[in-house]
């Protein structure tokens, strides 16, 4: 098929490779953050593209995500909001060309491999081709005006992009809407790590319920300090205690707030370092372990890399440092960044969309990604 | 396991028609001259096609000799031929799988053909085009499994088509080893076994008494399926389920394969919930017979004097179920799931 040149050059933009080059240097961390920057390119991508037809916009977004997915392969939100932007077009691409006049087919084409896949046939479905009215000049592969079918649907993705957009910059919110729900009064809470997602549902929890939070501190990175003083200033008591003393703690702990780096399509995620360590310990005394997480962070990865090499290292300065020069040469210093903890360990996902189990993960991210997009 | 039925018992048990279609004098199929079992059985023959796909285009085969000349006819001409391929085998799970996916089709297929003849058509043709494309799907599965396979030690149990594609499929990218148990009573671990010797994987018998001892050695288990049921449990060759439990206990992934066509609206809650339970398996003999072996009637093939009797091995079932906290992953050509995901697409067809 014939795709032009100029949509090969496309990942090379300038936009693109700035934000590369950022995320190459790591300017750019934290999921949130990256996911939005990622919107925000894909859109300036989008509103610059050249294309006749579908394929060709899904060729661009796809190269430029996969510039951006290589350049920090452990950032797994980079890949995740691109996948949900291709899920948003193809949707906005399917709603704008079945208003067109090809409406029959979608009706004869039930099959046994669909019933399978798809269920029974859903009577709207068959009542949907009323609408015929609303009529959309939208032409594919025009060869007088190659534009005109880019200069039909860009208004529409335009609006599917800021969707993206929206649902991640108010996620934080939509998240800790629910949290009066999952916090009572009196209880001690045991978080780790610095996750904002966890701060603000800590802090939501706070106009309504009088708790207590203890925060491990969360070697070597100390992430643990920053929410302990975060906390305490929005009024919430809270202790600050070492890693070692976790286990000790958990019988008295009602409740383990944890976030998570990734969430995987098995239920899994990848959380900050020291977060098994806390998830094992509630395990032992059968503490509920609740995770709090916006859907941006569903990965349609199965726990297939979970293995050492698959998490992401960090500095190995701050666990030994250079003033310790003799013995630098003698011992490998490894300061590995994430966990990799199991489905069978967390309770429940609480998400801007609604409280989910692990073992129904893997539908949401059905749900929310097209299945040819798992692969960039 | 029906072990009095000796085959011609079967046969006439087959004949009489349940009764529910004595009611109806117009029923009975064999009548009309087109005989659902023969064409099953023949369309069996094709290693290819497994038992619920065999039986889908066996009830196409039917509909395409139907004079049935309305909906309701010929739902009910289904049904009995359900009812007849039922009857007539000995383990019906995974043949029962495929008639109810097909009768369900049937009945919600939209219909907006102008007469009956050409909607019989049509029927004919959606099947026989499921079928062709179900031949797919175990090629999709073992795509999907391979990203799970690293070089590996994998355990398996018994013979399944899914499976011996999967593993040779691995094997042309990675080095994988394999343990199969033997799995008895059928012994169809040899066939595995076989075939992957001929295919250059390493491989090895298993007694299907030492997969404790093997388990530390696997990686994780690979098994097929007869069917896959509404709360992810699986049904399998017998021996499944005490594989499951020893990798539950040694705390290995437990990955089973099932193509779409083998999800059973079923919800057993133990082994003697499945259809294929009866109360002659592992009953006790009714006069505790004190004869010595020698003493038996018993045909001196065996070697060894200290062997089962066919007997005792008739009254040992066939199949068993394994609950769905002990897999971790069903592979299938919808998708990676978890067990209780199984459900949804159950749900998806059967209810509402």
């Amino acid at each position: 098929m014939g795709i032009p040149p100029e949509v090969q050059n496309v990942a090379n933009q300038r936009i693109v490779e700035v934000l590369v080059s950022k995320l190459r240097r790591r300017q750019v961390v934290g999921s949130r953050q990256t996911a939005i920057e990622t919107v925000l390119v894909l859109r300036q991508v989008v509103s610059k593209a050249r294309f006749s037809n579908i394929e060709q916009l899904i060729h661009i977004i796809k190269a430029v995500g996969r510039r951006l997915v290589q350049a920090q392969p452990k950032e797994h939100t980079v890949g995740n909001t691109v996948r949900k932007v291709l899920h948003h077009v193809r949707e906005e691409y399917q709603a704008v060309s079945r208003a067109g006049p090809s409406t029959q087919t979608a009706k004869s084409s039930f099959s046994i491999s669909k019933f399978v896949s798809q269920g029974q046939p859903r009577k709207q479905n068959l009542t949907a081709p009323k609408s015929d009215t609303r009529s959309t000049s939208l032409r594919e592969n025009d060869p007088n005006d190659p534009d005109s079918f880019a200069k039909g649907l860009k208004p529409v993705l335009m609006e599917a992009i800021q969707d993206v957009l929206d649902e991640l910059e108010t996620v934080y919110d939509n998240v800790s809407k629910s949290a009066k729900d999952h916090i009572h009064s009196d209880e001690i809470i045991l978080t780790i790590g610095h996750s904002k997602t966890v701060e603000s549902f800590l802090k939501a929890a706070a106009h309504y319920r009088n708790y207590i939070v203890i925060v491990a501190e969360t070697a070597p990175s100390f992430g643990g300090h920053e929410m302990a003083c975060s906390l305490s200033s929005a009024g919430i008591s809270s202790f600050l205690v070492p890693d070692s003393s976790i286990y000790a703690l958990m019988s008295r702990v009602n409740k383990c707030i944890l976030g998570a780096h990734a969430i995987l399509a098995n239920g899994g995620m990848f959380a900050i370092t020291g977060s098994l360590l806390a998830v094992s310990a509630a395990q032992a005394h059968s503490t509920p372990v609740v995770v709090c997480a916006g859907q941006f962070k569903l990965t349609p990865l199965w726990n297939l890399y979970h293995d050492y090499g698959a998490l992401d290292f960090a500095d190995p300065s701050s666990v030994l440092g250079f003033e310790e020069g003799s013995l630098v040469d003698k011992v490998d210093v490894i300061n590995p960044y994430f966990d990799y903890v199991g489905p069978e360990l967390i309770d429940v996902y609480i998400t801007n969309d609604g409280d989910h189990p692990p073992s129904s993960v893997y539908r949401l991210i059905k749900e929310s990604y097209d299945d040819d997009d798992h692969e960039l | 396991m029906p072990v009095a039925h000796s085959p011609i018992q079967a046969l006439k048990s087959s004949s009489a028609v349940p009764t529910t279609i004595l009611e109806d004098p117009s029923g009975s199929l064999s009548q009309q001259g087109f005989d659902v079992y023969a064409s099953y059985q023949r369309i069996l023959e094709n290693e290819e096609i497994a038992t619920p796909l065999a039986a889908i285009l066996a009830l196409t085969e039917l509909i395409e000799h139907s004079k049935a000349g309305t909906m309701f006819e010929l739902v009910k001409e289904l049904h009995e031929a359900a009812e007849i391929l039922k009857k007539r085998t000995t383990n019906p799970i995974s043949l029962n799988a495929g008639t109810e996916l097909f009768i369900a089709f049937v009945t919600l297929f939209p219909h907006e053909s102008d007469n009956f003849a050409d909607l019989k058509t049509k029927l004919v043709k959606q099947g026989q085009d499921y079928a062709a494309e179900a031949l797919t799907f175990r090629g999709k599965i073992s795509e999907l499994a391979l990203d799970f396979i690293k070089d590996d030690s994998i355990l398996t149990h018994s013979y399944s088509r899914v499976v011996m594609q999967t593993l040779l499929r691995a094997h042309k990218q990675k080095r994988i080893s394999v343990y199969v148990t033997e799995a008895r009573p059928r012994g169809l671990g040899v066939k595995t076994y076989e075939a992957l010797t001929a295919a250059g994987i390493p491989c090895t018998m298993v007694l299907d008494s030492a997969v404790a001892y093997v388990m530390d050695m696997v990686d994780f288990i690979l098994v097929g399926s007869e069917a896959v049921v509404e709360s992810g449990g699986l049904i399998n060759a017998v021996g499944s389920n005490q594989i499951a439990i020893i990798a539950k206990a040694a705390k290995k992934p437990f990955y089973a394969l099932a193509e779409s066509y083998k999800f059973h609206r079923l919800f057993p809650l133990s082994q003697y919930d499945l259809p294929t339970h009866n109360d002659d398996i592992l009953s006790f003999p009714r006069h505790a017979q004190r004869l010595s072996p020698v003493l038996t009637a018993r045909p001196s093939v065996a070697p060894s004097p200290l062997a089962m009797t066919p007997e005792q091995i008739l009254r040992n079932p066939r199949v068993d179920y394994t609950m769905p906290d002990l897999i971790s992953l069903v592979f299938s050509d919808v998708g990676i799931l978890t067990p209780e995901g199984v459900s949804q697409y159950l749900v998806g067809m059967f209810a509402g």
